[in-house]
């Protein structure tokens, strides 16, 4: 089902899209100081795993301009682990203590300090005197999960309890198998790397608490904030500002809580910035990944059992114990068992990153499905339009099952509402040019000299939201002249979600898109908002923006049928205007209507519109997408280049195609820095992150890459608010897939991200 | 600290200013400009780009207390020298969708600004050669090169 839209569609141009081109829109760090505001430094942990002895500030104290320190002394103490799910920590990253008296990676805080300036705060720690005593620190996932592994962090053991999910027989599935393949993948670390620096300012008036900072979490900040100071939320106030991009970064941190506890100790504003050394080294990164893969096919190409053993590393303070935010249930197999195990390891906490849980195990399957379609020797589009999953199929590994057991301990069943694959596959297909370029496995598509070219390709799908993010509530209301007020919790992080919001707002008000004016990011002012992540703001949020705008429209056509005369079910809105189906001609505008005294009431009408809605979760919209890649590599010098990229992607209803067109082409350049360059390098020895800037830790620029050809298949999904699902973090799920198989068919090796010019070099040399 | 005067988009600033501090940070901290953005503080990401004496440059990299007497140009001024209305180059970021968290886009803007000055009909190589030293970390080079080519033709044909 379609429906004729005005607004929905369109490229319009961003909301704020004034402001960033001006240089007036502000992130966290822009914000102007307040009045007798101080400025924080935090002294970080040199080992990996410590006890702190000894702390004397002192010294520090008495530095002119100092007004507050705070250490592990000050013992602030997070008391609730959970958020009324048994997942989501307040923070996110929780560790009981602001502060610890044990530190558990390279990084970690050890004290805080405000001060007149920055100088004065950057000398003040120089004063601090800690005595460390060093405790054995572990990194390797593996190590970590051995029984006489040193504990990472003070609370709860290294391995958390698995995740399991087993549907039919999963012994019956492999012995209907004439072939089963085993494979095991781990890939590199990625920092999530947005120009911007975390940010913050914190200030108390009394009891009361303000926080502004650049969120895509503004609830779960807020409910973190009264957990460690022991307040009511009502004494709480979190403005979110807009993000220098996050791609996961800015939730579940812990600096805001120092600058925080600063501003309550030293009676003063306090803001503090991030160094870019720090938000590379002590805030999150990608969660490492070791999987395991078997799968069982038959002669013909069909899969009859896939199993799965997903180790998720947490880092120091992550706690991913379960299918994390999803993972990619690719294929429908009668036969299946997937486990999932978080391991935290001594080095910095790992988190979500924009593609979670997909990228890393979408890649071992697709890795894996195309050695299998290798030894079938069958093409592998066709391999994948055999197998993919279909509309209707379950959702075998949804963390949403996970939780209705562990909450209401039931077993349900989550369904796909919809999925584009195969035109995905297709499309991609032809416009690659696969038919004439796929010369067979491991068989360069062309050779040219030392120059040999290859052609890979991957599927994946990612969630559009989950439904226990929370509740959405939001607001419309008309003002005077017409114009309207959407509120909405929803971040913004360059997704551009509040254009999209607004953009369901004004279709179903017949207005256009600059008639609304969106006021996000107050916890005070917002109804309760998912977490701007698992891209779920318009498949999930949206319900929610639609319903409370239709709840608006309802009010407009009560007041509009008194105005005009008629009944509210004869009247439609179009282009700011009321009018009587049928006669056209009979019709007011809004900006007449709003302002225009009712006899009844000898006064204009006042409309809002809310809704307030949660999400049913037993039907999934996933969104779905197959990447192709052509690359060439030169024999001589190693180095690979991309040719030619091509990404289509099944989000739905595409509502903004150049927002759209944006992210995709964004998770394009992020994944293809995951699948090259862009590789966290920790010391062996102390678990220091070794390239924790730009120079070291190589970002793609405008001239490292083609542009990539993207293409939707608008596949609408009838759960979705105008058929449309998510889109903002699958973009990223199997660019590494298709660049690692094109690499495969070019020279014959399986190079594992970060595919660089050594371990290329490496699989060139002559076997012996 | 050491008073300086700093002339930035025409206006003068009196600062006191530390000799370590960069131009940047001064221009961000002190007189209250964030338009330009600060995201590496070593000149590795180019947010912080502005016109010193009409050359972009990475402000980071320079010392406030050098420049004293230059000709500063940020973002801020871009609207002003163009007669209060947005120059044809924001004008093109906002329709071609050329940004989106918007971070980088300062610097870009002020990048392509150079560039149209010295060379109004760019190829796209050169435009990506303009940006070069610039990242977007939303990875929206497609848009940022189309946005300043259009830029281009709109402002030939104006002129």
């Amino acid at each position: 089902m379609t429906t004729e839209t005005s607004v929905i569609g369109k490229s319009l141009p961003m909301l704020d899209a004034y402001e960033k081109v001006t240089g007036k829109l502000k992130y966290a760090g822009d914000m102007p100081a307040h009045h007798r505001m101080h400025y924080a430094k935090v002294l970080r942990s040199p080992y990996a795993h410590a006890r702190v002895v000894s702390i004397d500030t002192s010294a520090a104290e008495a530095l002119p301009g100092v007004s507050a320190v705070i250490t592990h002394q000050d013992d602030i103490t997070g008391k609730q682990k959970t958020c009324g799910t048994p997942w989501v920590d307040p923070s996110f990253n929780f560790r009981g203590p602001m502060i610890s008296e044990e530190v558990c990676f390279v990084g970690d805080e050890v004290a805080a300090v405000s001060a007149v300036d920055e100088d004065v705060a950057r000398e003040a720690l120089k004063l601090i005197e800690v005595e460390y005593e060093e405790l054995p620190a572990v990194f390797d996932l593996e190590e970590a999960m051995r029984a006489d592994a040193p504990q990472v962090r003070p609370w709860g053991p290294n391995t958390l309890p698995p995740s399991l999910f087993e549907w039919g027989d999963i012994e019956q599935g492999f012995a209907e198998a004439d072939m089963i393949l085993e494979n095991r993948v781990t890939m590199g670390n990625q920092q999530h790397a947005p120009l911007d620096r975390n940010a913050c300012i914190a200030s108390w008036e009394g009891d009361r608490l303000s926080v502004w900072t650049s969120t895509q979490a503004l609830f779960w900040m807020r409910d973190a904030l009264t957990d460690f100071f022991d307040l009511s939320p009502s004494k709480v106030r979190v403005y979110s500002t807009p993000t220098g991009g996050s791609f996961g970064l800015w939730w579940g941190n812990n600096f805001m809580f120092l600058a925080a506890a600063l501003a309550r100790k030293s009676k003063r504003p306090v803001r503090l910035v991030l160094t870019r050394d720090e938000v590379q080294t002590t805030v999150k990164r990608r969660e490492r990944p070791l999987i395991d893969v078997k799968i069982g096919l038959t002669k013909d190409g069909r899969m009859t059992a896939q199993s799965f053993r997903h180790i998720l590393d947490n880092g120091a303070y992550g706690n991913k114990f379960d299918p994390y935010q999803s993972v990619a249930d690719i294929y429908t197999t009668e036969h299946g068992r997937v486990e999932f195990i978080g391991v935290a390891t001594n080095l910095v906490t790992a988190g979500c990153m924009r593609g979670v849980g997909d990228l890393t195990l979408a890649y071992a399957i697709e890795q894996t499905v195309d050695m299998a379609a290798e030894k079938l020797d069958m093409d592998p589009v066709e391999f994948h339009l055999m197998n993919h999953w279909k509309t209707g199929d379950i959702c075998h590994t949804s963390q949403e099952v996970v939780f209705a057991k562990l909450l209401f301990n039931k077993n349900p069943q989550v369904e796909l509402t919809s999925s584009g694959l195969a035109e995905c596959i297709t499309r991609g297909a032809d416009a690659i040019d696969w038919s004439n370029k796929w010369k067979g496995w491991g068989k360069p598509s062309s050779v040219e000299g030392h120059k040999v070219r290859g052609i890979g390709m991957g599927i994946s799908t990612h969630i559009s939201g989950l439904a226990f993010f929370g509740f959405n509530g939001i607001t419309v209301k008309v003002n005077p002249d017409g114009t309207m007020a959407l509120t909405t919790g929803i971040g913004r992080m360059g997704q551009a979600g509040d254009t999209t919001q607004a953009m369901v707002c004004a279709e179903v008000m017949g207005v256009e898109l600059e008639d609304i004016n969106v006021i996000d990011g107050d916890s005070e002012v917002c109804g309760h908002t998912m977490v701007t992540f698992g891209s779920n703001g318009m498949h999930m949020v949206a319900r929610a923006t639609k319903a409370a705008a239709e709840h608006a429209r309802e009010q407009l056509l009560e007041y509009a049928a008194k105005h005009l005369e008629a009944n509210a079910a004869d009247l439609d809105i179009k282009d700011r205007r009321v009018f009587v189906k049928g006669s056209e001609e009979r019709g007011v505008t809004l900006k007449e209507l709003m302002s225009t005294p009712i006899y009844e009431y000898l006064a204009p009408p006042e409309v809002i519109g809310s809704a307030s809605k949660g999400v049913e979760f037993e039907k999934a919209g996933k969104m779905m997408m197959a990447d192709f890649a052509e690359v060439e590599i030169d024999t001589r010098t190693a180095q690979m280049k991309l040719l030619k990229f091509v990404a289509v992607h099944d989000s739905g209803t595409i509502v903004n195609p150049a927002v759209c067109e944006n992210q995709v082409a964004g998770g394009y350049y992020q994944s293809m820095g995951f699948s090259t360059t862009e590789h966290l390098v920790f010391d062996d020895e102390t678990g220091a992150i070794l390239n924790p800037n730009f120079m070291d830790y190589k970002l793609m620029g405008p001239l490292d890459m083609p542009d990539p050809e993207i293409m939707f298949e608008e596949v609408y999904d009838e759960h979705g608010p105008f058929g449309a699902k998510g889109i903002g973090e699958g973009v990223t799920c199997a660019v590494p897939i298709a660049i690692s198989n094109a690499v495969y068919n070019a020279i014959g090796a399986r190079i594992d991200p970060p595919i660089t010019p050594d371990k290329i070099l490496q699989a060139l040399k002559p076997k012996t | 600290m050491n008073a300086i005067n700093l002339k930035i988009n025409k206006e003068h600033y009196d600062v006191l200013v530390k000799p370590h501090w960069s131009l940047a940070y001064v221009i961000r901290e002190k007189v209250g400009l964030t338009g330009t953005k600060t995201g590496c503080e070593m000149g590795t990401c180019g947010s912080c780009t502005l016109l010193l004496d009409g050359k972009p440059v990475f402000s980071c990299l320079r010392m406030a207390i050098d420049a004293q007497g230059c000709d500063i140009r940020t973002i801020e001024g871009v609207e002003e020298e163009n007669n209060g209305e947005l120059h044809p180059l924001q004008e093109a970021f906002v329709q071609d969708h050329g940004m989106q968290c918007g971070f980088c886009t300062p610097g870009m803007i002020i990048a392509a600004k150079h560039l149209l000055e010295h060379n109004p009909d760019p190829t796209e190589q050169e435009v990506r050669e303009a940006i070069g030293g610039h990242l977007c970390r939303c990875g929206t080079y497609i848009r940022i090169v189309r946005s300043i080519l259009n830029a281009a033709a709109v402002m030939r044909a104006g002129s």
